[in-house]
């Protein structure tokens, strides 16, 4: 069983956070900061930062007050920037490539974007909080979707195997081999052989760390 | 749309004497004496009695009477030109739409009305060159019947003349006022529609789903202590049903107004909607800044339409968008490889957008021969943000 990790969430429904509350502390994890808007998180992070207590991950809602526009966003953009450490795990209503492309810049560690009704699936939502708290990725699979189908490297990606594509989907998703196994039902070492199939028919260098490999494989897909 | 109300073209050379064009000419020639006699009387006697008795208490309902009968001899002149001279000249719109209120609003629209008062000027020049051309024709009829092709042509040349600056809608204002009413007409249409859509995309969807789901979770209730493996499987139909129902939720607000539009405006949220459409689709945006809200959605619900046209219909297998600004008109250019033949009269969606993109000044062009490709152009007015 995984360990456990400190989180902040920044949701402006009462209910919502609640439940997110919840959520995580029957998992065993620790919330130690529930707000309702983008000020106080940044507000928060910077006093427990300062405090020595910097969480592991902040789990925002995009759309909060006073605009309920875009607030959560700007705010875990900012957070990314100030604090390198620091998980940061966004949850949206609708997904946006313009977001995640927003989110991702730079580095896909730690970071990650999905839609509000991936909670209903609390085992994934959980591992997704604890793979951003531990530098990981989680990018929703409706973004990687939107990404493979948008790219123009559409003739290569036609060369993978069906197969192959479902574990570049995962892998783009930010899920580490053992998950991309489980989920697909198939061995470690099967998966390890797609995607070194993977990184050589798309003409990428292996990486052993799942961020900088889900960094490739979004580089590859968005260039 | 356009009526004739430019210079008047050199009239074309007159016919031969016995063509049927020529001797429409001849009568209305000939019928100008009793016409313009008849006409000018009536406006004399109302209108002129009317201003005379307007200090009186009969002089407003004389002179409003008078000219409302103006208005009907104008419609009786225009329908004699279109008959006898192939003068075709649109009607001004009828007085009733325009006036709201009790009978003192509707005096007051009458009394001010230019079209009847256009006509009653009409019939005023007509009484000295009515008699005058009829007298003309009359004599030319037995004296010079050979010149009478050229002499008809060029004397009902005048007669539609004035039909044509005299009797043609007033002006470009009550003709806009028109289109106003037309696109008012759209818009409000539009906008129900799309509540009874929504209405019905809510009951037919997430509620269904929802009213599943609640009795999924009753059953459970039930079963939960004596059956615990049924509650189970309910509980999970009931977590894969609310899953759905989400999702459907998601679409429709979408569908409504996506957010990305709000908060990022026109070029990420054309990305987005190109991603999920089903015919490949590339996208260039030019635009210096964003638009006002107003301008953005127009624009956006105007693609997402073409993009659903294209891919129900076209056959495509790649579209293009194009949206650029010009100096206040902000451009749409849609292009796609499919087997052509959109039609706006065959009942598509293109008839309701093109209605719907007048109603705000814009234009819709369809380009689409059979065997593609098609290129559909959409201009609106750019509006700054406030």
């Amino acid at each position: 069983m995984e360990h456990s990790v400190r989180v902040i969430i920044a949701e402006d429904s009462v209910l919502l956070r609640e439940g997110l509350t919840r959520l995580l502390t029957d998992r065993g994890h620790e919330v130690v900061a529930g707000v309702g808007d983008g000020e106080a998180l940044l507000k928060t992070v910077r006093e427990l930062a300062a405090g020595g207590a910097l969480p592991d991950v902040v789990v925002a809602d995009v759309r909060m007050p006073p605009s309920h526009t875009d607030e959560g966003l700007r705010a875990a953009v900012e957070l990314r920037g100030a604090f390198p450490d620091l998980g940061v795990l966004v949850l949206s209503q609708y997904v946006e490539e313009q977001y995640a492309t927003e989110l991702l810049a730079g580095s896909t560690s730690g970071v990650g974007y999905l839609l509000k009704d991936r909670v209903a699936e609390v085992r994934d939502f959980v591992d997704a909080v604890v793979r951003v708290a531990r530098g990981g990725t989680a990018l929703d699979p409706e973004v990687v979707a939107q990404l493979l189908g948008r790219s123009r490297k559409r003739d290569v990606l036609g060369v993978l195997t069906p197969r192959e594509r479902e574990v570049l989907t995962l892998m783009a998703e930010g899920r580490t081999n053992g998950a991309i196994a489980r989920r697909m039902v198939v061995s470690d070492g099967a998966v390890e052989k797609h995607i070194s199939n993977i990184f050589m028919k798309l003409g990428l260098a292996q990486s052993d760390a799942d961020h900088r490999r889900v960094l490739a494989v979004l580089t590859y897909l968005k260039s | 749309m356009s009526t004739d109300r430019g210079p008047v073209a050199e009239p074309a050379p007159p016919r031969a004497v016995l063509s049927g064009g020529t001797w429409r000419e001849i009568v209305h020639l000939l019928a100008n004496l009793p016409v313009d006699v008849v006409a000018f009387t009536f406006v004399a006697a109302w209108l002129y009695a009317g201003v005379l008795l307007a200090v009186t208490v009969v002089g407003l309902p004389v002179l409003t009477l008078g000219l409302m009968g103006c208005r009907q001899l104008g419609k009786a002149e225009r329908a004699r030109a279109r008959a006898l001279l192939d003068v075709h000249v649109e009607e001004p719109t009828p007085l009733r739409h325009r006036t709201h209120g009790g009978v003192g609003a509707w005096v007051w629209a009458t009394l001010k009305d230019p079209v009847a008062w256009r006509y009653a000027l009409y019939a005023t020049i007509r009484l000295p060159w009515g008699p005058f051309t009829f007298f003309v024709t009359f004599v030319a009829l037995f004296l010079a019947w050979p010149a009478l092709p050229w002499l008809a042509r060029w004397l009902t040349h005048v007669d539609r003349a004035l039909v044509r600056y005299l009797l043609a809608p007033s002006d470009e204002l009550e003709r806009r006022i028109a289109a106003l009413e037309a696109g008012r007409a759209a818009v409000t249409d539009t906008a129900s529609a799309d509540l009874r859509r929504i209405e019905r995309d809510l009951h037919d969807g997430a509620q269904a789903r929802l009213v599943h789901l609640a009795m999924n979770l009753g059953i459970a209730k039930e079963n939960l202590t004596h059956d615990p493996h049924t509650a189970a499987r309910m509980v999970d139909t009931a977590h894969h049903e609310i899953k759905l129902a989400l999702q459907e939720l998601r679409d429709l607000a979408r569908g409504i107004h996506p957010a990305i539009l709000t908060h990022r405006g026109l070029g990420p949220a054309l990305q987005t909607l190109t991603t999920r459409c089903t015919t490949p689709t590339t996208l260039h945006t030019d635009l210096p800044h964003r638009p006002a809200p107003a301008t953005e959605s127009i624009a956006y619900f105007t693609i997402s339409e073409l993009l659903q046209n294209i891919s129900k219909h076209s056959h495509a297998t790649h579209a293009h968008i194009e949206l650029w600004k010009t100096d206040n008109r902000l451009l749409i250019h849609v292009t796609d490889n499919g087997h052509g033949g959109a039609n706006p009269h065959h009942g598509t969606g293109l008839t309701g957008l093109t209605h719907r993109l007048q109603s705000v000044d814009g234009l819709l062009l369809i380009h689409s021969p059979t065997g593609g490709p098609t290129t559909i152009t959409a201009e609106l007015p750019w509006r700054d943000p406030d």
